[in-house]
């Protein structure tokens, strides 16, 4: 919650004010100053999402990442359809290093930056970085349980090493009580080994793993305009597809179907589903590719 | 990184790989120009045994705005002789201006183009009015409107 909500009045026209000042200093570069600008416009009229979604961005400069989580919560909560709070809200869950929560909030962001694109709202234009945010997303996403799995991996490593001198041990014990101690130096040798190969083994499998993410990206999840890897495949009646935000940026310069030079509209373009279950399918496996 | 530098990266990576006969990369420091010199491989008289340097000059907003592509003269690099091509080096082709650009073009693809647009050429002269043009031409290729006049070269 805005810490400022004080027992002012309201006054939405003083709040306003505050707001436009707030802007000229983020314009600026001053964005501590908007911050507290934004926040008095706040204290005058709290039902105006627009004041949350401006502190919030002011607050992704300057890494306040827990003012930009509240603020944009606040901001949605005033107005469930707000791209620019789910937008800001992923760039903080990202930097707070919450990958999947971030993913919801980005896919949300251009879920709703679809939607006025096709009703002509000004929103659309955002198309690109809100594209860009849901692959970033994705890539730390896959970064994470890559992480993971490698901890897991190093760990069973050290467990079986662990276990396999224990048993060693246990068994030279019995060789001594045994009375057959000259038969020790041969055990402890044949373990040796034994550890030797399942370090080296699971070194292999470290390699492989590696290797994987060097192989070439398919040419079916490429856009053909970035050379990305696409996330919101959509397709032209030459049936080629591109990704939304390249076409878009495209269209924006030429309404032209880039293969033919056919006149070519946004509402012409169609989703292409089974593509966008595909990359996806892709990007959970090889979020490396996002960087390729 | 930007857009351009992206695809352009991309591109590099791949032009490093292979490049079809004929083309070779000469230098591709950043991302704003690069070198590239071309030869025709048939056997059209008027280019058999040259090689023809391209300078190509991206801005950020590459591949949704097209490059800026000339040739480029050096002591063994001349400017080829066809009917679109101004002896500054400013090639008059639709793929390269603004209404006839795509962004699905690429470097390659230009480089190609402009191999075939030699090969097919059967005229060992400029442009019209090439002198006048070259003497009084300020504005950067692609902000010419060249007319397309004759569409059989």
């Amino acid at each position: 919650m805005a810490k400022d909500d004080g027992p002012q009045s309201r006054d939405p026209t003083k709040a306003l004010e505050y707001k436009e000042k707030g802007n000229r200093c983020f314009q600026s570069g001053d964005f501590k100053g908007a911050h507290s600008f934004y926040t008095q416009a706040i204290s005058y009229d709290p039902t105006n999402p627009a004041f949350f979604t401006n502190r919030a961005t002011a607050c992704i400069k300057l890494q306040d990442w827990q003012i930009v989580i509240d603020d944009s919560v606040q901001a949605i909560d005033l107005q469930p359809e707000n791209m620019k709070a789910f937008y800001n809200l992923a760039q903080a869950q990202i930097a707070l290093d919450h990958p999947g929560e971030a993913l919801s909030s980005a896919k949300k962001a251009h879920e709703l930056c679809v939607k006025e694109i096709h009703s002509g709202g000004k929103g659309g234009s955002s198309i690109t970085v809100i594209t860009e945010l849901v692959l970033r997303c994705k890539k730390e996403g896959w970064e994470k349980r890559e992480k993971a799995r490698e901890r897991g991996r190093d760990g069973l490593n050290k467990e079986l090493i662990e276990l396999l001198r224990r048993e060693c041990e246990k068994e030279e014990k019995e060789l001594v009580t045994e009375g057959r101690g000259d038969e020790v130096t041969d055990l402890t040798r044949e373990y040796e080994i034994k550890i030797e190969e399942l370090k080296s083994t699971f070194e292999m499998a470290k390699i492989g793993n590696e290797m994987e993410r060097k192989k070439k990206v398919p040419d079916w999840v490429v856009d053909d305009i970035t050379f990305s890897v696409m996330f919101d495949p959509v397709v032209t009646k030459t049936g080629q597809s591109y990704d939304r935000s390249s076409i878009m940026e495209h269209l924006k310069r030429s309404p032209t179907d880039p293969l033919t030079r056919e006149p070519l509209r946004v509402q012409d373009l169609r989703p292409n589903l089974a593509l966008k279950a595909a990359c996806e399918e892709y990007l959970e496996n090889n979020g490396w590719a996002v960087d390729w | 990184m930007s857009f351009a530098n992206k695809r352009l990266g991309k591109e590099l990576a791949k032009i490093h790989g292979s490049l079809p006969p004929g083309i070779t990369l000469v230098t591709a420091d950043g991302f704003q120009e690069w070198l590239l010199d071309i030869q025709v491989l048939d056997a059209n008289p008027i280019y058999m045994n040259k090689t023809f340097r391209l300078k190509f000059k991206f801005s950020t907003s590459y591949p949704i705005e097209p490059p800026e592509v000339t040739f480029t003269q050096q002591p063994d690099r001349p400017i080829p002789m066809h009917p679109h091509i101004y002896s500054n080096g400013i090639i008059c082709l639709d793929l390269l201006g603004q209404q006839g650009w795509s962004p699905v073009q690429n470097v390659e693809s230009i480089c190609m183009s402009l191999q075939s647009m030699l090969t097919g050429n059967t005229k060992n002269e400029r442009p019209e009015g090439d002198a006048a043009f070259v003497a009084s031409n300020r504005r950067r290729p692609r902000d010419i409107d060249f007319y397309y006049h004759d569409n059989t070269v």
